[in-house]
């Protein structure tokens, strides 16, 4: 198991590196100036600029030098979004609510669908199970951001039940959370309609396996042998889509933040791309990879924490 | 017979809604369950043994419809039960061995916790007690080392250690009626053998009930003390097991009997088959379902469906031939030989 973890962590980083490369040289392929100030900007102190950032010297020299910083974990400073504060901090300082707008969302949308998924395989082919699966298939169908729009037009324009864009409050308050409901819905949505597919299927597999029939003939009640028997050989495969789904959560609030106006690390992403604002721009890649690599390492592992098979790494020791 | 009758089967008819039609899997199954006896229910198949004993746990699925018929036990009608009836019913009075034991265990809980719910959820009991409850039970079907094996899943487990799980996980709740669905179909055969005899031992340590299904008549010469033949959906002849292997009656026992390898078969001598196929059951034939197969078959077998003659006491079948007026027909050869055979040993054996 250790071994295995290990394993992973060395093939993360590997990965991380050819990312970083792959960002790197897309980035400083883009084309425009880096250093689009100003017209009037004196050339003798763009010059001088220019030589500060080593952006006079060869693309595979600067590369050198940004990998060199990376090592010793210094991301450098943000050019143009933030002038003259370290990617390091601007990450810090926009994280808390990407990640809280994300993790309200992921504690929503598990419940939301589990329930959804248990309930339609209890149920299946029964009227309300079509019923749903229509509205899953619609779900996963339609992007985030549609929903977005749909969502803020007649709920928040046309209803006036929720603000249109996120409160300006930096704490967590009511008023917050509140204006944070319909960013949390759109986000929801489409990964509360995957999980619940996948684990109608999966449990209406498990519901027809002789292990359920034994189950039922020890005197189990039925709820007994869905809650005892059923729902964690069903959760197997969801256990890994879970995590994955969390990832596309982080992906699709890169379009929710820019519609509801979060002032989160995706509008800050898409600024600093816009703005050509590379070392800003590279830091968050980089953690969003590190977070997409983590959770797919973490993902392998929990079907080892649900199945045995798995964990044993199917040896028998008899 | 004044033995005690635990269950009381009769008319028992089930049949399957599908898109195809109406499966007439059981039609009209009559027999009775005595106290401390092994009853088995031979046939081939798709011949509805499982169906018939599936019903009597309320586990036959969904579509299946019990059509006509009762089953008494202590005075309740299973066939009427509700879902919450056969709570009561399933693990604590019937319970069941099943077929596959590599399907029939989940394969991602510990075996021990597999036994032991059933002392914490159906018996109440606290933890500690329940573990200790599930080691004697894992000692006593054969499991070496349970308090390692407790631990354990599935995967760890041979086809034979999993089935005596199974087995303990039958007998958990001192059920009064056990019913054995082919528990070593699945087996290969020297894990059969101790299977078998394990299930013997505890059968009459227990003296639970038991009914045996099974199409094997090897297996059921060692363990059935009554034998209920079964052809498509319904009991053709039963008896005795004495009844049954030396004094067959209905022509389908006597291709059972002869198409069963035996060692007084000489090597020129080609094993018995069984022409034909079953018949379909979504339009089961006029008449007696066998007499498509049946070389003996009288002109009223495809109009007529036999009813239960009456052989002795003990034994009935159901075939036109035990009419008074049929004409005199002789069990083949081969099989006579064979009776003849095995009574010999039988004798053999009695006078040591």
């Amino acid at each position: 198991m250790l071994r295995y973890t290990l394993q992973r962590l060395v093939a993360a980083c590997f990965t991380m590196l050819v990312i970083i490369v792959v960002v790197f040289f897309v980035l400083h392929s883009m084309p425009g100036d880096i250093l689009d100030l100003s017209p009037k900007l004196d050339p003798a102190i763009r010059q001088a600029m220019l030589s500060k950032y080593h952006l006079d010297e060869p693309l595979i020299v600067q590369f050198g030098y940004t990998m060199r910083d990376y090592l010793h974990l210094d991301f450098g400073y943000s050019l143009k979004v933030r002038p003259g504060v370290p990617v390091f901090d601007v990450i810090l300082e926009r994280l808390a609510i990407t990640i809280q707008l994300n993790y309200f969302a992921a504690f929503f949308i598990l419940p939301v669908g589990m329930i959804f998924g248990i309930t339609m395989a209890i149920k299946k082919d029964s009227l309300y199970d079509v019923i749903a699966s229509s509205v899953v298939i619609l779900l996963i169908s339609v992007p985030s951001f549609v929903l977005a729009a749909v969502m803020q037009y007649y709920l928040g324009f046309k209803l006036e039940w929720f603000p249109l864009v996120l409160a300006t409050e930096h704490k967590l308050t009511w008023t917050k959370f509140y204006s944070m409901i319909m960013p949390i819905l759109a986000l929801s949505f489409g990964s509360i309609a995957s999980i619940a597919r996948t684990l109608r299927a999966e449990l209406a597999e498990v519901l027809t396996m002789d292990f359920m029939l034994l189950a039922k003939a020890k005197g189990l009640t039925y709820g007994q042998t869905i809650t005892g028997h059923a729902l964690r050989n069903a959760c197997v495969p969801l256990s890994a889509t879970f995590l994955y789904l969390f990832l596309g959560v982080l992906s699709s609030s890169l379009v929710i933040e820019q519609i509801f106006g979060v002032p989160g690390l995706s509008k800050t992403m898409i600024s600093a791309i816009n703005g050509k604002d590379h070392w800003l721009t590279m830091g968050i890649v980089i953690f969003y990879v590190m977070i997409g690599l983590l959770m797919a390492i973490l993902a392998d592992l929990s079907y080892g924490v649900i199945d045995p098979r798995i964990r044993m790494g199917g040896k028998k020791d008899e | 017979m004044s033995r005690e009758k635990i269950l009381e089967v009769k008319d028992l008819t089930v049949s399957f809604n599908t898109y195809a039609g109406k499966v007439q899997a059981v039609r009209g199954n009559t027999f009775d369950l005595y106290k401390g006896e092994v009853l088995a229910i031979v046939g081939e198949s798709g011949s509805g043994k499982s169906v018939t004993v599936k019903t009597l746990m309320g586990i036959a699925g969904n579509n299946a419809v019990i059509e006509r018929g009762t089953a008494m036990y202590k005075g309740q009608d299973l066939t009427k039960n509700t879902e919450k009836d056969w709570e009561k019913i399933r693990g604590r009075e019937i319970a069941m061995i099943f077929q596959d034991p590599l399907s029939s265990l989940n394969p991602i809980k510990k075996i021990g916790k597999q036994i032991a719910e059933i002392f914490t959820i159906l018996h109440k009991m606290p933890k500690d007690e329940a573990k200790k409850r599930s080691l004697e039970l894992m000692e006593a079907v054969g499991i070496p080392e349970p308090e390692k094996r407790y631990e354990q899943y599935p995967f760890n487990f041979s086809g034979g250690m999993r089935q005596r799980i199974v087995i303990a996980i039958a007998l958990a709740s001192n059920p009064t009626i056990l019913i054995c669905d082919e528990p070593t179909t699945a087996l290969d055969v020297t894990i059969q053998a101790q299977v078998l005899h394990l299930i013997g031992d505890l059968q009459k340590n227990t003296g639970v009930s038991t009914i045996f299904i099974t199409h094997d008549l090897g297996v059921v010469a060692h363990v059935a003390d009554r034998i209920a033949v079964m052809y498509a959906g319904k009991i053709v002849e039963y008896g005795t097991a004495e009844d049954i292997f030396y004094n067959p009656q209905h022509p389908y026992t006597w291709s059972l009997m002869a198409s069963m390898p035996d060692t007084d078969l000489s090597s020129e001598e080609e094993l018995y088959s069984l022409q034909g196929t079953p018949p379909n059951m979504l339009h089961p034939p006029e008449g007696d379902a066998f007499a498509e197969r049946n070389q003996w078959a009288l002109k009223i077998d495809f109009e007529e469906d036999p009813p239960m003659f009456k052989v002795s006491d003990t034994h009935y079948a159901s075939t036109w031939l035990l009419h008074p007026n049929a004409p005199k027909v002789d069990r083949p050869a081969l099989l006579d030989r064979r009776i003849a055979n095995s009574m010999k040993r039988k004798e053999a054996r009695a006078n040591g």
